[in-house]
């Protein structure tokens, strides 16, 4: 069956490879069930590429590891993808869309900049301390095998943290390049996920915070934010009751 | 030292050793291999690597070799260690050498930048090909940038303020190592040393706030 419709297979899958983000609505919106069957066919392979990275990285990992996990023949794994570097860079754009997601659905709807960039952060270690195979994939395959990913999530979220920093027409005034942010916020995750303490990912708040700040607001507003940002479970502890 | 960590990029091949006792011999042997599985990787990649290939480079038996190693895995790791020991030999002398703290900062950072801008080879294998080898890789990653935060802890004393947050110390690690990464990976890692100014300032910055993390940073650049 899936032979007979290859032609149509392939098509929606050069639209998913295409574009990344127009795989969202092809997503929600399958036309027939055949197209749910070669999507989810998809994912799962998606899936076992970004689990078996994070168990074994990029590098140990074999077709046939991902074959056996996402349970499908190889034909059937090339029929979807041209072979492993296709299926990783598949992998990544999947993750960098939960990313974005993420992202763009925190960063609306907040009174100041520093605000948003506090809760877009949070939501984004959150989202990786649920998900340590994706933290481990975006911070670290991804840089590994490509390291021009790096840039790719410059362009995702530079002119989102610029736009946001720009409100109130404030004078721009970097005070750092703020494109170092990425690569320091990257080292920073990719230490913990991988010294096994992805689950307390969120620790690590503040110091994003003014990472993702200090570029654009100096140090004493970045470690306001930050301090912001530290997690105080006791209600009585008014966040900003240090300063 | 001990000349196991001596410096891999000045290892030679030793000439008219014969008559050597074996143990000499040996581990000439495994220096050479050393040395080779570093020039061997970083210009043909890991993956793309064979022990055969290592052999040739070294000069070395198959039979030795795995004598010596158990897999080209376990010989790159043992290379790579020896050359983040020399790193943070290095790094430690210039930042514990007495003196107020911003300076010693600077000239532990001076010494880093230095390391990695004298041998492209070494830096790319150092950084870059090592997270070829898989899993091992991520913790020899962790273990290595705990030893850098570790140093600098260490010597953090009454005149480095205070900082803010409660990892200062992971980003400036952190902080070294992008900027580092950043060229090395683009092998322009001779460019590293023009660096020094602003990676002072990043480092210091949430240490003692802006106004004298910009001064440290004019004072680093006019120095150069």
């Amino acid at each position: 069956m899936v032979m007979r419709f290859s032609c149509r297979n392939e098509t929606i899958e050069m639209m998913q490879k295409q574009s990344s983000s127009e795989t969202q609505p092809s997503v929600l919106d399958p036309t027939t069930r055949r197209d749910i069957g070669v999507i989810s066919q998809r994912r799962r392979i998606i899936e076992a590429m970004v689990s078996s990275c994070a168990e074994k990285s990029y590098s140990a990992t074999t077709i046939s590891d991902i074959v056996s996990r996402a349970s499908i023949s190889r034909t059937t794994f090339y029929k979807r993808f041209s072979g492993k570097r296709d299926c990783f860079d598949a992998a990544i754009d999947a993750c960098i869309d939960e990313v974005r997601e993420v992202a763009g659905a925190t960063s609306i709807g907040w009174d100041s900049a520093p605000e948003a960039v506090r809760k877009t952060t949070a939501a984004l270690l959150e989202l990786m301390a649920a998900k340590p195979d994706l933290a481990q994939l975006l911070t670290g395959d991804a840089i590994w095998v490509d390291p021009s990913t790096a840039d790719r999530y410059r362009r995702l979220l530079m002119p989102a943290l610029e736009g946001l920093l720009d409100v109130g027409g404030e004078e721009k005034r970097w005070h750092a390049n703020p494109s170092l942010a990425f690569g320091r916020a990257q080292l920073l995750i990719f230490n913990e996920v991988a010294a096994g303490r992805s689950g307390q990912l969120r620790a690590l708040h503040p110091e994003i915070v003014y990472l993702f700040l200090v570029p654009f607001v100096g140090h004493d507003e970045a470690i306001k934010q930050s301090r912001l940002a530290q997690r105080c479970p006791q209600p009585d502890v008014a966040p900003d009751s240090d300063r | 030292m001990t000349d196991n960590s001596e410096d891999l990029r000045r290892w030679r091949l030793p000439r008219g050793r014969h008559g050597l006792p074996r143990e000499t011999v040996t581990r000439s042997q495994r220096e050479r291999l050393l040395a080779a599985v570093v020039r061997v990787t970083a210009t043909k990649g890991y993956e793309s690597t064979t022990v055969g290939n290592i052999l040739e480079e070294a000069g070395v038996g198959r039979e030795t070799f795995y004598e010596l190693f158990d897999d080209k895995r376990t010989c790159m790791l043992a290379a790579h260690a020896i050359l983040v020991d020399d790193l943070e030999a290095k790094a430690r002398t210039a930042y514990t050498e007495p003196g107020p703290w911003v300076d010693r900062v600077r000239n532990g950072l001076t010494a880093v930048l230095e390391w990695f801008s004298e041998d492209a080879t070494v830096s790319r294998f150092t950084l870059i090909e090592l997270t070829a080898v898989g899993s091992a890789a991520r913790t020899r990653f962790q273990a290595d940038f705990g030893r850098f935060v570790t140093l600098m802890d260490e010597g953090l004393d009454g005149d480095a303020a205070r900082p803010d947050l409660a990892q200062a110390t992971s980003l400036a690690v952190g902080a070294t190592l992008a900027r580092v990464y950043g060229k090395v990976v683009l092998d322009r890692s001779a460019e590293l040393p023009c660096l020094l100014p602003e990676l002072v300032y990043e480092v210091l910055v949430p240490f003692l706030g802006e106004e004298v993390a910009r001064s440290e940073q004019g004072r680093s650049a006019r120095a150069e």
